[in-house]
């Protein structure tokens, strides 16, 4: 596992232009941060990837125009441990007529 | 006061936007209803796609930004294909696009499409303009952004209502980006590098790629080429950058490349790369490809390097500063003789294509008709088996008379692209040459060529099925033709007639007499100097196949020949 960290600046779309880099080959993202970072952004992201990918992704992210930075760094034991400790799924279900929600939008 | 499309139209006249190309619709219209007297030419397509292909032919032949407009929803999305063949193949593009006026965005509201996401991944910038007063500077960035670098797409989606509305304008803006780390190399890094491997080199080089066009470095390149005197090959969208008599000129490289250049490409040492992606079609099987090589590559994008395999020496920058950089330390160098492998990569016994082809008809045509052409002449080539039989047969030393959809490989491209050519070259002669496939991909586009009246010679290699895939079915499905039967096919010479455009049907055994008789020369002739549009069908034999072809996945050496 490899950390990334792209600095950026928030202008529309740079954030998803950065991750559809990833999302193209197919790679997963266990651990995904966006924040901010003095007056720009700085997007985290932890992959599993070899060299010649990274160094692909590296050169896509700085191909994009407002990414000013980008860095490969050890993952931190936070950005691990959010990879591997989901909490529990809470899918999207219907509600019962006798759920409070519908009773809330019914009334 | 200013209408926000008033604004918007004197922005584009401020980046040197006198013509564009476009469809209306509901989203736009305050656009069109401000476009008479804006000093900008609008031209209408029977499409949006042919829209966006006419703007990519204009930005090709020109270098200047081409300029598509489309309203929202299916117009915008109409320009995706474009948009995304721009991007593959480096061409400047701004595409604008009617939105839902902006209390509605993200209600689904009627022809409401997410333009701005739907892009994100085919454009280098793209801006959701969200007030009329980032109308000037929207359009200052994103010509900016289409320029700039390697070229490419942008797109620029704006609201209805800010069209509409009124605002004070103090005028047109440009735009400065914030400066960022540079990772351009500088001449001091690369060039003593760069010398000590041409001097072990036993087996030099030089690949020609789009971007030796695109930085406008073709006199530089020529010099350095003509002083180094290596092997030298282009990609399809080099041909032309390299004048066609040099002597250590070899052709095409690639799938369907000639012999001698995939040889050269394989059995290299040293290949430089002048702007390039080498991508899978000129690499063959990434595994295989040039086995023995060192790989110097020059290159405007660094994203583009390292891609197959990793480069030992990389030169980022524009061409147009590297290679004089380059030139200068090449010229202040002992460099060894490469004489005897010049001799043997350039040899008679590397004939330019398998002799056997040669003889093929519609090969014969093609040199026929490129026989005839003048210098400023342009090619435009659809997609397919006659857009390869065309680039093989390429023979011009202009940079940007071979035009065709190269990195996508975008059926329908050929007939639009060539109104744009057209277009912005008034006095050239355009000839425009697509399949029986493609053409019916943008054929309402007749009628542009008619409204305009472009002498546009398009010239349709009919062979009844979907030749390119057939031929693949033939020679790697065991002939299985599972829909790519095109026997019923319209009569194109009717359909042109429909559209008040000439047309004639020629079979290909003209093709057969050596030389061709004086009736098929003069008819020839009389086609390429119509000052009227005019649509010749070549009845091609349906199982003609190009060649020779490196099948997907094999090694450049391992290419195929007729009857094998």
């Amino acid at each position: 596992m490899h950390a990334f960290h792209i600095h950026y600046r928030n202008t529309q779309g740079t954030l998803m232009r950065i991750l559809t880099a990833v999302s193209r080959r197919g790679l997963d993202m266990p651990y995904v941060q966006a924040c901010a970072d003095g007056h720009d952004q700085r997007a985290s992201l932890l992959l599993d990837v070899n060299t010649k990918q990274i160094g692909q992704l590296c050169r896509d992210w700085y191909a994009i125009v407002d990414v000013m930075d980008v860095r490969v760094a050890t993952p931190t034991a936070e950005m691990l441990e959010s990879a591997t400790g989901l909490p529990n799924a809470h899918p999207p279900v219907s509600a019962s007529a006798a759920s409070k929600n519908v009773s809330a939008a019914m009334a | 006061m200013l209408r926000g499309a008033e604004i918007f139209l004197q922005c584009l006249r401020a980046e040197d936007v006198d013509l564009v190309f476009g469809y209306p619709g509901g989203a736009i219209m305050p656009l069109y209803d401000a476009l008479e007297g804006s000093g900008i030419r609008h031209v209408l397509t029977r499409h949006e796609q042919g829209a966006v292909f006419a703007a990519e032919g204009h930005a090709r032949a020109t270098g200047k930004v081409g300029v598509a407009i489309a309203t929202s929803g299916p117009g915008a999305t109409n320009l995706v294909t474009g948009i995304a063949d721009a991007k593959m193949d480096s061409v400047p593009l701004v595409c604008i696009t009617g939105q839902v006026r902006s209390a509605l965005i993200g209600t689904d509201a009627f022809q409401e499409t997410d333009v701005f996401g739907l892009t994100l991944s085919l454009t280098k910038w793209s801006r959701l303009v969200k007030t009329i007063d980032e109308i000037p500077s929207a359009i200052a960035e994103a010509f900016y952004w289409a320029r700039e670098g390697r070229p490419g797409p942008v797109v620029i989606d704006i609201p209805t209502d800010f069209l509409k509305a009124k605002m004070e304008f103090a005028g047109p803006v440009k735009f400065t980006p914030k400066p960022r780390m540079s990772d351009a190399a500088t001449e001091a890094a690369f060039g003593d590098k760069l010398i000590s491997l041409l001097q072990k080199a036993e087996r030099p080089v030089a690949l020609i790629g789009a971007g030796a066009k695109l930085s406008g470095a073709i006199s530089q390149l020529r010099r350095l080429l003509d002083e180094l005197n290596i092997p030298t090959f282009a990609t399809v969208h080099g041909l032309g950058a390299v004048e066609p008599e040099a002597p250590y000129y070899l052709g095409m490289v690639g799938m369907h490349g000639t012999r001698a250049a995939n040889m050269a490409l394989h059995e290299n040492d040293l290949l430089l790369v002048f702007g390039a992606r080498l991508d899978d079609r000129v690499t063959g099987d990434p595994a295989r490809f040039a086995p023995h090589s060192k790989i110097v590559h020059f290159e405007i994008d660094p994203a583009q390097l390292d891609r197959v395999r990793a480069c030992e020496l990389p030169i980022i920058g524009d061409l147009a500063r590297t290679i004089p950089a380059v030139h200068k330390k090449v010229r202040g160098a002992k460099l060894p003789d490469w004489n005897a492998w010049r001799v043997v990569a350039c040899g008679e016994d590397r004939a330019e294509l398998d002799p056997r082809g040669l003889s093929q008809p519609t090969i014969r045509f093609l040199d026929e008709l490129f026989g005839r052409l003048t210098q400023n002449s342009v090619v435009i080539a659809d997609v397919g088996q006659h857009q390869m039989w065309a680039a093989q047969r390429y023979r011009s030393a202009s940079p940007r008379g071979f035009i065709t959809s190269g990195g996508l490989g975008a059926m329908g491209f050929a007939l639009p692209a060539a109104v744009g050519v057209q277009l912005s070259k008034p006095d050239a002669t355009v000839l425009c040459v697509s399949g029986g496939g493609g053409i019916q991909m943008n054929i309402q586009e007749l009628a542009t060529v008619r409204r305009l009246n472009l002498p546009i010679k398009m010239v349709i290699v009919d062979n009844k099925y979907l030749g390119m895939v057939r031929q693949w079915q033939q020679l790697f499905y065991q002939r299985n033709y599972a829909e790519t039967d095109l026997s019923d096919n319209p009569d194109f010479v009717e359909i042109a007639k429909a559209y008040r455009i000439n047309a004639v049907r020629v079979q290909e055994d003209v093709m057969r007499e050596y030389p061709v008789t004086e009736d098929t020369a003069d008819a020839l002739e009389r086609f390429l100097r119509s000052p009227e549009p005019e649509l010749l069908v070549f009845d091609c034999a349906p199982e003609a196949n190009v060649y020779p072809m490196v099948p997907a996945g094999a090694a450049l050496s391992e290419m195929l020949f007729e009857e094998e």
